[in-house]
């Protein structure tokens, strides 16, 4: 796989101080970038491993508020970094416009420094010490700790969503190798490098290295990281974690996540601004991250959620103005593509089905019925007018098993049991529409604890209770 | 593609629609009816294409190359030339399945059949006055109808004998595209000869083993229809159908094919099934006879997962002794009748010499997806196939196959794009269709 021409190139990797660098490389395109990655198909990762177990045991001998301001300083020299310039890197690697990745990676990055760690850590467990040794804990003493060494299977080009599954590992003191998503391959390496030159007792902890995961050609390389970690956190498609768990040793924890989408209920009537928090939900990250607004449920008539579409078409215009989308896979733009079609030909039918456009492959608004949902990404809104609150609940409930966050704009959820249905429909996450693209550091991701299901507890009873 | 029927091997349920589930719109007196007999007169008497690879080009394959489209006209004597010109200027099928490979005889009955079906079906007039301005006096105006709005829409210029459905199975019943084919007997002509070309040439005698449902167990999967008339061709000495819903592949079936080995067998397979063959057969093999060939379809798309041929292929000769040059791959869909085959079975080239060719009634174009305007050779981008087979439903179709053209009419499939990792950590189609198919019909 070896790309040639003058795109910019990217070394996907950063290995441990001491660790020879690889004897052979090859790339791979990855947004307008090129990805320079080893070739280690033939080599056993055993010199990862035992580099990496060494830095298990350089963060075990560290304080966890040392930790903490050690990774929370290379967070915050990486969104330096970023503002100078770094961001267009990034950005290339991505396929994400300069603006976009700016955008986003401001945001993300304020959950990448030592105060929103320290936070983080704190909301976790009610005495960080717990991490370095036996604490307190009612009538008993108990101890928490990540596994000797992690890995990370990053998912695709959210840039950002690595280095974060990177700091939760290392703050339960956890080594990590991670695998980037071809398309966040740039901002991890910067983090690596930034940590290895601030940190090198940190750094000695963490290993990054790209490869293309689940190839054939890759199979047996994998099974041997597989056999060699003690817990994989994988991102990724269900047949993506089917395949981990299919191949990985009964001993190796996984911990999943699986690729969600966002959806939101909305009361135009009660929120002025809904239509320009909308496109923002549906632009950011140019609608490729699982907090993502896909499905909008508009309370009231389909007269008002026209009206509405109309509202959100134009905000979607600014953005495709002010926050440009980088350029669509051919996959993107065909899914796009078929989904404007279908939409036409029913339309055509007689159905009731209205489709606001941009003259290029921008954005889509679609006003249909939720059976035909099926996310194509490319900025489709796909809106449906709901008579009620109860009719949002029958239109979530054909979405269950695919919902991560909810977002909310005029809807309150005071009244009777509203946030308890949402979560029995499997909503782990319910947030104001505005804020639904950016859960802050200690969200329950997925329904998980950021940093609690990745450690192991013991406890001690001294009094044998 | 659209999967036909057949979710990579996964069991199907469905019924045989003998009459189509709701009356057809009124279809007996449909100005498409006429063109189906024509049509189906005509495909029948075409006997294939000379060799499957790059570098056996026919020099018709080169003018319909350079007239923007790819398809695979046959080697035939040129015997009745007059009445072929005399029914192209008419907008007549041509007794010749082969003048097809002629773009204005193509362009003609291709234009004949898009204004039966703008009579026949508004919701097409509708999406086409919709999309272009004005009636196209080319094929390559008519704006294709995506495969996705089979599963929306019922796309019926006439009433049907049958309906196909995708198999669709991981997104419940209501999301299974239906293509209502108006003639079963137009797409017995279409597979036909095609498959006869790829399939059976050079052989006198086989014993087919289908790793597919039965027509009888999967009476709405075009592929199976598409085996059991392989299975009534002359040279086919017994069909053996070899995949069970309950057990899926059934190694016993397959060994009861292969019998005393004096026939050669030809097995046809998708991609996941044929792994599922060699899996069960395991090292120490199952021989097929000398002469044996393999069909395979399926397997391109890399989305729940991926096959690689020439792994596959790889594996097919070690465990089965069946060569590369024998195994060919076939693409088609339930939304086209028509299929491309990369090869002749017995003659294939190696896979990175292969194309993909139609026959001479089917042109294909690369669209930027993007635009949706055509691309030159080489360049990548989704195919959209104008199928004349197709004339009792839609003849253009917009896949959601990435190819790229040849600069000798052929083309090749690339599945997803070169940098195909998922995008993000929001859901595709095809894990949502997956993840929420518990709470659908």
């Amino acid at each position: 796989m070896n790309v040639s021409g003058r795109a910019q190139r990217t070394d996907a990797w950063s290995w441990p101080n001491g660790v020879a660098g690889p004897a052979a490389t090859t790339e791979l395109q990855a947004g307008s970038a090129v990805l320079r990655f080893p070739d280690t198909r033939e080599d056993p990762p055993g010199f990862l491993r035992r580099a990496l177990r060494e830095g298990a045991n350089n963060l075990a001998a560290m304080p966890v508020r040392d930790l903490i301001a050690s990774l929370g300083l290379a967070g915050e020299t990486l969104a330096q970094s970023l503002d100078a310039g770094g961001a267009d890197e990034v950005a290339a690697n991505a396929g994400l416009t300069a603006p976009m990745a700016r955008t986003v990676l401001a945001e993300m990055a304020q959950s990448w420094t030592r105060e929103a760690l320290e936070r983080l850590v704190r909301k976790e467990f009610r005495d960080g010490r717990v991490l370095d040794e036996f604490v307190r804990d009612g009538g008993r003493r108990v101890r928490a700790a990540g596994p000797p060494v992690a890995l990370h299977l990053g998912a695709g080009s959210v840039p950002g969503t690595t280095v974060t599954s990177i700091l939760r590992s290392m703050l339960v003191k956890s080594a990590v190798l991670a695998k980037p998503g071809a398309g966040d391959a740039a901002l991890t390496v910067r983090f690596a490098e930034i940590l290895r030159s601030q940190r090198p007792a940190a750094a000695s902890a963490l290993a990054v290295q790209y490869w293309p995961g689940g190839r054939p050609s890759w199979d047996a390389w994998e099974r041997k990281v597989f056999a060699a970690v003690d817990q994989v956190v994988v991102y990724g498609s269900d047949a993506a974690i089917e395949s981990v768990r299919a191949r990985a040793p009964a001993r190796t924890r996984l911990v999943e996540h699986a690729h969600r989408i966002g959806v939101a209920i909305v009361d135009p009537a009660a929120s002025v601004s809904s239509a320009a928090d909308a496109a923002k939900a549906v632009a950011l990250f140019d609608q490729r991250g699982c907090v993502s607004a896909h499905v909008f449920f508009v309370l009231g008539t389909q007269a008002g959620a026209a009206q509405w579409c109309d509202a959100l078409a134009r905000r979607l215009a600014g953005l495709a103005r002010d926050l440009p989308a980088g350029r669509l896979s051919p996959d993107e733009a065909s899914a796009v593509q078929q989904v404007r079609g279908r939409l036409a030909l029913k339309a055509a039918a007689g159905e009731d089905v209205r489709v606001w456009t941009s003259s290029g492959l921008e954005w889509t608004v679609a006003l249909a019925g939720i059976a035909d949902f099926a996310p194509s990404g490319g900025r489709t809104a796909w809106v449906v007018a709901a008579p009620d609150r109860n009719a949002c609940l029958a239109g979530l409930a054909t979405l269950r098993g695919a919902i991560q966050t909810v977002g909310l704009a005029g809807v309150s959820l005071a009244e009777g049991g509203f946030e308890e249905a949402l979560f029995q429909l499997g909503a782990t996450r319910i947030a104001p529409l505005e804020r639904m693209s950016f859960p802050d550091a200690a969200w329950l991701h997925d329904g998980r604890r950021p940093l609690r299901e990745l450690a192991a507890w013991g406890e001690a009873r001294p009094d044998g209770a | 593609m659209a999967a036909r029927g057949l979710d990579d091997a996964r069991p199907l349920s469905g019924s045989r629609a003998d009459a189509p589930p709701g009356a057809p719109r009124g279809r007996a007196g449909s100005p498409v009816r006429p063109i189906l007999e024509e049509l189906a007169a005509c495909l029948g008497r075409w006997s294939g294409w000379n060799g499957g690879g790059r570098g056996s080009r026919h020099k018709d394959q080169a003018a319909v190359a350079s007239s923007g489209g790819a398809a695979c006209p046959a080697a035939q004597p040129d015997s009745r030339g007059a009445d072929r010109q005399a029914g192209a200027r008419a907008g007549g099928v041509p007794a010749d399945p082969a003048d097809f490979a002629d773009e204005r005889a193509f362009n003609h009955v291709a234009m004949r059949v898009h204004a039966a079906q703008r009579r026949a079906d508004q919701a097409l007039r509708r999406y086409w006055d919709a999309a272009a301005p004005g009636p196209p006096s080319n094929w390559r105006d008519v704006p294709p109808v995506p495969v996705a709005a089979f599963r929306d829409v019922r796309i019926a210029a006439v009433g049907a004998e049958a309906v196909f459905r995708t198999s669709g199975t991981t997104g419940g019943r209501a999301r299974r595209g239906e293509h209502h084919v108006a003639s079963l007997g137009l797409y017995r002509a279409a597979a036909r000869g095609a498959c006869r070309a790829a399939l059976l040439a050079e052989t006198e005698a086989v014993r087919m083993a289908a790793l597919l449902p039965s027509p009888g167990d999967a009476p709405d999967s075009s592929l199976s229809a598409m085996a059991a008339f392989v299975a009534d061709e002359p040279e086919v000495r017994g069909a053996w159908w070899a995949f069970d819903a309950a057990k899926g592949v059934r190694l016993d079936v397959v060994r009861d094919a292969v019998g005393d080995g004096a026939t050669p067998v030809l097995l046809l397979a998708t991609a996941f099934s044929l792994v599922h063959l060699l899996d069960a057969v395991g090292p120490s093999g199952l021989a097929l006879p000398p002469g044996s060939r393999i069909m395979e379809t399926g397997g391109f798309k890399g989305r729940s997962a991926r096959v690689d041929r020439g792994v596959l292929y790889a594996r097919a000769r070690r465990r089965l002794g069946v060569p590369e040059t024998c195994v060919v791959n076939e693409y088609g869909m339930t939304e086209l009748l028509s299929q491309s085959y990369d090869g002749v079975a017995g003659r294939a080239p190696p896979l990175a010499e292969r194309a993909h060719r139609f026959p001479p009634w089917v042109r294909v174009q690369v669209l930027d997806p993007a635009t949706l305007r055509p691309l030159s050779p080489g360049e990548p981008g989704v195919l959209a196939i104008f199928d004349l087979a197709n004339a009792g439903s839609v003849c253009h179709v917009l896949t959601e196959d990435v190819g790229v053209l040849d600069s000798e009419g052929g083309f090749s499939l690339r599945g997803r794009a070169a940098d195909a990792e998922a995008r993000g950590c929001s859901l595709t189609a095809e894990s949502f269709l997956a993840a929420t198919a518990a709470g659908r019909p």
